[in-house]
């Protein structure tokens, strides 16, 4: 029997309406809400009280945790939310990141690195990367937001790639790109650590007002049918370029911390496809479209792979082979998309949820009955992908 | 009349290039991101057969089109089988895991040092006119047409060739006529990483090549499909001429805008065709004859 028979034959009421993407989020909507909210405030408010440990090591691990939070949170406006594919969203961060950079070397007067100016001249650099950015989305968004599906993710990819090429030919910020300005010592590291924590309490906030707004609504409702939406009488076009420009500017600020965190960077590091595809595998590892998702899955990649040093860059041997970090990228991919594509929040709702009554899965209301239900909900979600 | 040949024959090459992801594209849907890499493997396939056992690169060509079948069968029965049915979005991150996964594997194995297949007939050329011919380029051009050629024939004359398309046009019409589609999907994989080991073994000898190159053709392979359209082998030929036609004279056009800016121009015209004619020059709405 093919296995789509039995997937529409599940006793949700709204199992007819295509793949079982968003309707867990929207039919549970009550408080639902809330409690991601809440959930989200703990996880970063554990975050940071990290620096208060006093270790170093921990506390530069999850400076560039937080960072990648940040970037899947940003990432999930255009990609959770509505559904198009954007394969190239370290654009923006390699623009925040070139703008801080060009904007400290655009002030030669100033050479004392302890010069009071210095400052100043990085929150212009924020905001130029901010207002750049954000241009650049819409008009690169204008047209390829026209495109669906494969030429979308393609268009968006090529122009991380083109922004890459260009930055390099034209020699922003210093030969090739090689940008190393002179960026003061500051005396508090912390300083990084707590503008991205305040940057994802932001993108938090941010997305549970998505979750709950018509904006919100309108984007979830071009992700589920984008013909549908337009009739409904939703202005799609600016919902949708509304959305990337959305996801760009927390993505150029990141970009821009990051500048003067790393101190030195050249385009094939702020540019590179990696930091793209890790903001989309950490989203769907976590549940795209959902409130928890990305910080969850963002924690959890991150955290494996300093686990097993790859995010330094360092490379792991075993059996003679070198792991470096896009292997290990590369195998988390593979095994995501195959066994969670729908994501750990996801999985957990549909473990938990109750059958529906007088259903054909309201067998019994024991514990261990409860749970094999779940066990078999979860596992014909995984297998509903596959041929 | 020199800028004429290399055009003809840079055309040429790019339709094996992307005659491979056309194909997983058409029938499939699905946006091999791997196919980049899948070249430059075969290109290291051929490198090292023709260094070891001393064969013509043109022999080797074989080698990386059988090795890269089976892996290519291996790959789609394997993973990208189980996902088919998911969201675009995650086949698009899968094939990208696995370009990340194999240029990995080939900087292990060979380092990330530029390599260059050395032919026999390096330098043999044919003089016409005011015109150079060298008959390394001139022999890959004629392989990529009869490679174009056989895909046209295999599909529209063979049974196989025909499941295939009829998967691609309906897949769950072509189960109820009993076709095994995992297999055809495994099959039509298969053949696409031949293809593109081909493409490779052609690659190295007209070019230095290393593990990071395949990004590129990637790109390159999706602004041709997409310039000639989804439609049969031919309109590869055609986006691939039309592909270089752009790249060789535009330098000439505009100077500037020449070495350094491969990608930004493959994205470009990429963007723009897109938005004039979304089905490509030559396109139609399915993989067909």
């Amino acid at each position: 029997m093919p296995r789509e028979t039995s997937s529409t034959a599940s006793n949700s009421p709204v199992a007819g309406s295509g793949p079982a993407s968003g309707d867990a989020t929207t039919t549970r909507a009550g408080r639902g809400w809330l409690w991601s909210l809440l959930g989200g405030l703990v996880i970063l408010g554990g975050i940071a009280a990290i620096p208060t440990l006093g270790s170093d090591t921990l506390t530069s691990n999850w400076t560039i945790i937080t960072m990648y939070i940040v970037l899947a949170q940003s990432w999930n406006f255009i990609g959770g939310f509505t559904g198009y594919s954007a394969f190239g969203n370290v654009t923006f961060f390699g623009i925040g990141a070139y703008a801080v950079a060009v904007s400290f070397l655009s002030n030669p007067k100033v050479i004392s690195p302890y010069d009071p100016q210095r400052p100043q001249q990085f929150f212009i650099g924020l905001l130029a990367g901010v207002v750049i950015s954000a241009i650049f989305a819409f008009l690169i968004g204008l047209p390829t937001l026209r495109l669906k599906g494969h030429y979308f993710a393609i268009a968006t990819l090529g122009t991380s790639v083109a922004v890459e090429e260009i930055v390099t030919q034209r020699d922003v910020a210093g030969s090739g790109g090689l940008a190393s300005p002179p960026f003061p010592p500051l005396s508090l590291h912390i300083a990084f650590y707590y503008g991205f924590v305040a940057l994802a309490l932001v993108c938090l906030l941010l997305t549970t007002w998505l979750a709950r707004s018509k904006f919100g609504y309108a984007l979830v409702a071009i992700r589920e049918n984008e013909q549908a939406a337009q009739t409904l009488g939703i202005a799609t076009t600016w919902y949708k370029v509304g959305a990337y420009v959305l996801s760009a500017i927390p993505t150029a600020i990141a970009g821009g911390i990051y500048a003067y965190y790393s101190s030195g960077f050249e385009p094939a590091t702020v540019f590179t496809s990696s930091i793209s595809v890790t903001m989309v595998l950490v989203t769907f590892l976590g549940g795209s479209g959902t409130v928890l998702g990305p910080i969850i899955g963002a924690i959890i990649f991150e955290y494996a792979s300093q686990q097993f040093a790859l995010s330094s860059g360092q490379a792991t041997s075993v059996f003679g082979y070198h792991f470096g970090s896009d292997t290990l990228l590369g195998v988390a991919i593979i095994i995501v998309a195959i066994a969670l594509p729908q994501g750990l929040v996801r999985v957990v709702q549909e473990f938990t949820r109750r059958p529906v009554a007088g259903g054909a899965g309201a067998s019994g209301n024991s514990r261990a009955n409860q749970f094999v239900e779940g066990v078999r909900r979860v596992r014909k979600f995984i297998a509903a992908n596959g041929i | 009349m020199q800028p004429i040949v290399d055009w003809l024959l840079l055309g040429s090459f790019y339709a094996a290039v992307a005659l491979g992801f056309s194909l997983v594209w058409g029938i499939m849907n699905i946006i091999n991101l791997a196919h980049g890499v899948f070249i430059i493997t075969g290109a290291y396939i051929a490198y090292q057969v023709a260094t070891n056992l001393h064969l013509s690169p043109f022999l080797a060509l074989f080698f990386s089109m059988g090795m890269l079948f089976a892996l290519g069968w291996i790959i789609q029965y394997g993973i990208i089988n189980r996902v088919i049915r998911g969201p675009l979005l995650v086949t698009f991150l899968l094939t990208f895991g696995l370009e990340l996964l194999l240029t990995d594997t080939l900087q292990n194995l060979f380092t990330s040092d530029n390599r260059f297949i050395n032919s026999t007939i390096e330098g043999a050329g044919i003089n016409l006119g005011s015109a150079h011919i060298s008959l390394v380029r001139f022999i890959s051009a004629a392989i990529a047409i009869v490679l174009t050629a056989a895909l046209a024939a295999f599909l529209s004359r063979t049974r196989l060739g025909n499941a295939i398309l009829a998967t691609g046009m309906d897949r769950d019409a072509a189960r109820l006529m009993g076709i095994d589609i995992r297999q055809i999907y495994a099959l039509t994989f298969a053949i696409s990483a031949a293809l593109a080991g081909a493409a490779g073994a052609l690659l190295g000898q007209m070019q230095a090549f290393y593990p990071t190159r395949g990004e590129l053709f990637t790109l390159r392979s999706f602004a041709i499909v997409v310039l000639g359209g989804l439609g049969t082998p031919w309109a590869v030929v055609a986006g691939g001429m039309v592909f270089a036609f752009i790249e060789t004279f535009l330098p000439v056009v505009l100077p500037r805008v020449g070495v350094g800016y491969e990608n930004a121009v493959a994205f470009a015209v990429f963007v723009i065709v897109l938005l004039v004619r979304p089905t490509g020059l030559f396109g139609k709405a399915f993989y067909s004859q």
